[in-house]
């Protein structure tokens, strides 16, 4: 599907987030580059999978995304026009156009706070002075999370909940302002294993639901294609792959997508015999990051000269897909590169 | 503790040789670690039973929670205060290691024939020791080298088993990444050279591409020495890249051992079959990924019958009672009501 003006919701253009790092204090010792010139665009109503390594540089971007880190360069555009960070009022506006859903719902509930108190605040921050508005929201949204009756849980305080039901209250206090896009950090990883799917197909269900788009940030490759129609692969603070989910899975262009799918265990007896193919290294350091492609200290496609020297920009391929690799600099298909 | 010295004392353990080439080298049976608690007395290992062939490795599968640390903590005797109730045979090489007593169990088993790797042991690396010292640590204690200069050597072998530069032995925990913290905690269960050594969430904490580096180092291990992995585990799909045998643990008990063929192919009980149908996969064309409605139930005081039943979809009159484990044909052991001793699932049975 081209994106067109009208059903485009965000837009990032070169974003850089970078982190100043000082010794005792003063001395600067260089920057930490968390988010490296990252471009991509969002549709209303779209649900995308962010996935890569812990450290690549995942809730940095989901941060500067929602206007928690204000971008050291570059630009994001909502709805058409440019987000400016300096613009105190129009930043509270976009802030709550994006409801937050974190990895820890232990530690995003304040304890000595009702639910309905912690439901409410969002709200009595953004201007909404009616009580009985608030609480009518307060109700559409529970319910819509089957949290009933609902009267029982808002009494409570987070401690008396569940992880699933506490995880289910920073989902609905995200879903108050009637949000566009929801930001969700690895929103199950702290969940148990039996809560885990409950929660992700609740977020499906409401986004298919409220035609919200949703960002979904994971570690976890093998559970994407369950809950997303698109996935940007992240590495060393740049998108070095945009693809429909089914195409990426079925031919992966990027070669560090390669290993990514490649490392992962399906359930098959016959693994007990078989070695993985795991490139080399460790992913790089984002104070000092290798020139040229991220990747090419690992890669065995590497070549010499250019990966290690130039940057990649992405390439288009068929099928609305993009990398960020030399190997498709005159190709048209992600199939066309055989590893 | 009290309570295991005196098992101890009450069996004159029979004079056997731990180096004996026994068919299983390990065989527990009838294990129970109960825990005691302000709230109740907590059931963490019920009755378990099984036996791992030798050369053979196996997992101990199930979601957190259901006893898989405390099984294997009650095998290698690492246990907290509150003890409430360990009983049990545990066969090492033929010989009851129940039987022992600590003195003895410290001194000939823990490390020299039987290891762990505890849950997140890289984030537990004495941070002020270069790892080299931490890795010989075991042979000193154990006397299995002259002096500090072989002690060394031998740490030198077990980090190249496992893959890690020799010139990181000088190194401080805080200056190798996850997975090399990993391998480091890995070589320092095998520099004992033991005969069997239980992994406790050994990849977890770790990305993708670590895990899997980390599951290499497991496989060419058992292909090199002649070693036996029990790797504890949540996750169903790594537990493919080194089991032989499965080990299926549910409210602390085991409900379903067998062979990794049947278990990743055909499992039988049904929390098995339910646990394998919610294993994210890449490629089936499943839109969905199922999971198990419901949570599991308190170790404080569990259900009396089936300890699945409150999920349980097939549950069915018997299923008020306690299942016993039924051995298949095929020498599977199932937990569940709807078997039969050496027969097949029949759903008539719930009729
Ligand atoms: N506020 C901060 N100050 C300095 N460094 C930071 C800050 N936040 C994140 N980082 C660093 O930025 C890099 C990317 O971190 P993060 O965005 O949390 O990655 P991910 O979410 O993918 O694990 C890491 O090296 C991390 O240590
Ligand atoms: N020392 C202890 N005292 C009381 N309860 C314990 C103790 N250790 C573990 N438990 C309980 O025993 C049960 C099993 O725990 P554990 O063996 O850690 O499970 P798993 O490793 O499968 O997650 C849990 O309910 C846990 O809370
Ligand atoms: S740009 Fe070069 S080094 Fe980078 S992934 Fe592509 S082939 Fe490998
Ligand atoms: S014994 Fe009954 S309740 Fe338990 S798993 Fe079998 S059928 Fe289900
Ligand atoms: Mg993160
Ligand atoms: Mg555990």
């Amino acid at each position: 599907m081209p994106t067109t003006e009208n059903n485009l919701l965000l837009q990032a253009k070169e974003l850089r987030t970078w982190f100043e790092i000082k010794k005792w204090g003063f001395i600067h010792v260089g920057h930490v580059r968390a988010v490296d010139g990252v471009n991509f665009t969002l549709e209303r109503g779209e649900s995308v999978s962010l996935v890569g390594e812990s450290g690549c540089g995942k809730s940095s971007l989901a941060k500067t995304i929602m206007g928690i880190h204000q971008p050291t360069e570059g630009e994001l555009i909502f709805e058409g026009n440019s987000v400016d960070s300096t613009d105190e009022q129009s930043m509270r506006q976009y802030k709550s156009e994006i409801g937050f859903v974190q990895q820890d719902p232990y530690g995003a509930l304040p304890p000595f706070m009702s639910i309905q108190r912690i439901l409410e605040e969002p709200m009595i921050v953004n201007g909404i002075k009616d009580k009985d508005k608030r609480l009518k929201r307060i109700h559409q949204v529970m319910e819509e999370l089957k949290m009933t009756p609902v009267e029982d849980f808002l009494k409570k305080y987070p401690h008396m909940l569940s992880g699933g039901q506490q995880q289910r209250v920073v989902i609905a206090r995200s879903l108050v302002l009637n949000p566009k896009l929801i930001m969700a950090d690895e929103p199950v990883s702290m969940l148990d294993a039996s809560v885990r799917v409950e929660i992700l197909e609740l977020i499906k269900k409401i986004q298919s639901e409220r035609e919200l788009a949703v960002i979904y940030i994971t570690h976890d490759l093998s559970t994407v294609r369950y809950f997303s129609e698109r996935i940007w692969v992240m590495y060393g603070g740049k998108i070095v792959e945009q693809s429909p989910v089914r195409n990426l899975l079925k031919e992966p262009a990027h070669p560090y997508t390669r290993a990514l799918l490649e490392a992962i265990s399906e359930p098959d007896a016959d693994n007990v015999h078989n070695y993985k193919k795991v490139p080399s290294g460790e992913p790089p350091s984002l104070l000092n990051p290798p020139g040229g492609c991220r990747f090419h200290p690992r890669c065995e496609y590497m070549i010499e000269g250019l990966c290690d020297q130039e940057i990649p920009p992405d390439f288009q391929l068929a099928n609305d897909r993009l990398t960020a690799c030399w190997l498709f600099r005159d190709e048209e298909e992600a199939g066309d590169v055989a590893l | 503790m009290a309570k295991e010295t005196k098992l101890a004392a009450n069996n004159v353990e029979k004079n056997m040789n731990l180096d004996e080439k026994t068919a299983n080298v390990l065989d527990v049976q009838d294990m129970y670690l109960y825990f005691q608690t302000g709230k109740g007395i907590v059931q963490a290992v019920d009755n378990v039973s099984f036996a791992l062939e030798r050369g053979k490795s196996m997992v101990i599968v199930g979601e957190s929670g259901c006893g898989k640390t405390s099984l294997g903590r009650a095998i290698l005797r690492l246990l907290p205060e509150n003890v409430y109730k360990y009983e049990g045979s545990c066969l090492l090489n033929g010989s009851d290691i129940m039987q022992y007593d600590d003195e003895r169990f410290r001194k000939e088993i823990r490390w020299k024939r039987a290891a762990l790797v505890p849950q997140s042991s890289m984030n537990s690396l004495n941070p002020v020791l270069k790892v080299s010292d931490q890795v010989a640590e075991p042979i000193l204690i154990h006397d299995l080298a002259d002096n500090k200069e072989q002690a060394r050597e031998k740490a030198a072998e077990a980090f190249k088993k496992v893959g890690v530069p020799v010139d990181f032995l000088n190194r401080y925990p805080f200056e190798l990444s996850g997975g090399m913290r990993q391998r480091v905690a890995i070589a320092t269960s095998l520099v004992t050279d033991p005969d069997f050594i239980i992994l406790d969430e050994p990849t977890s904490a770790l990305d993708m591409l670590t895990q899997a580096n980390i599951m290499n180092v497991l496989t060419k291990l058992k292909e090199e020495i002649d070693i036996s992995f029990v790797l504890i585990t949540h996750d169903v799909s790594t537990s493919s890249e080194i089991a032989d045998m499965a080990a299926i643990m549910y409210a602390g008990q085991i409900v379903e051992f067998t062979d990794a063929y049947t278990f990743f192919g055909t499992p039988l009980h049904p929390y098995s079959e339910r646990l394998m149908a919610s294993v994210p996969t890449l490629e089936a064309d499943d839109e969905e990924l199922g999971f198990i409605p419901g949570q599991p139930p308190s170790l404080i005081n569990p259900p009396e019958g089936c300890r699945f039943a409150e999920r349980c979809e097939e549950e069915f009159e018997l299923c008020s009672e306690e299942p016993p484990g039924f051995e298949m044909e095929d020498d599977r052991i199932v937990k569940c009501w709807l078997y039969r001793e050496g027969g097949e699932r029949d759903a008539n049975y719930g009729k």
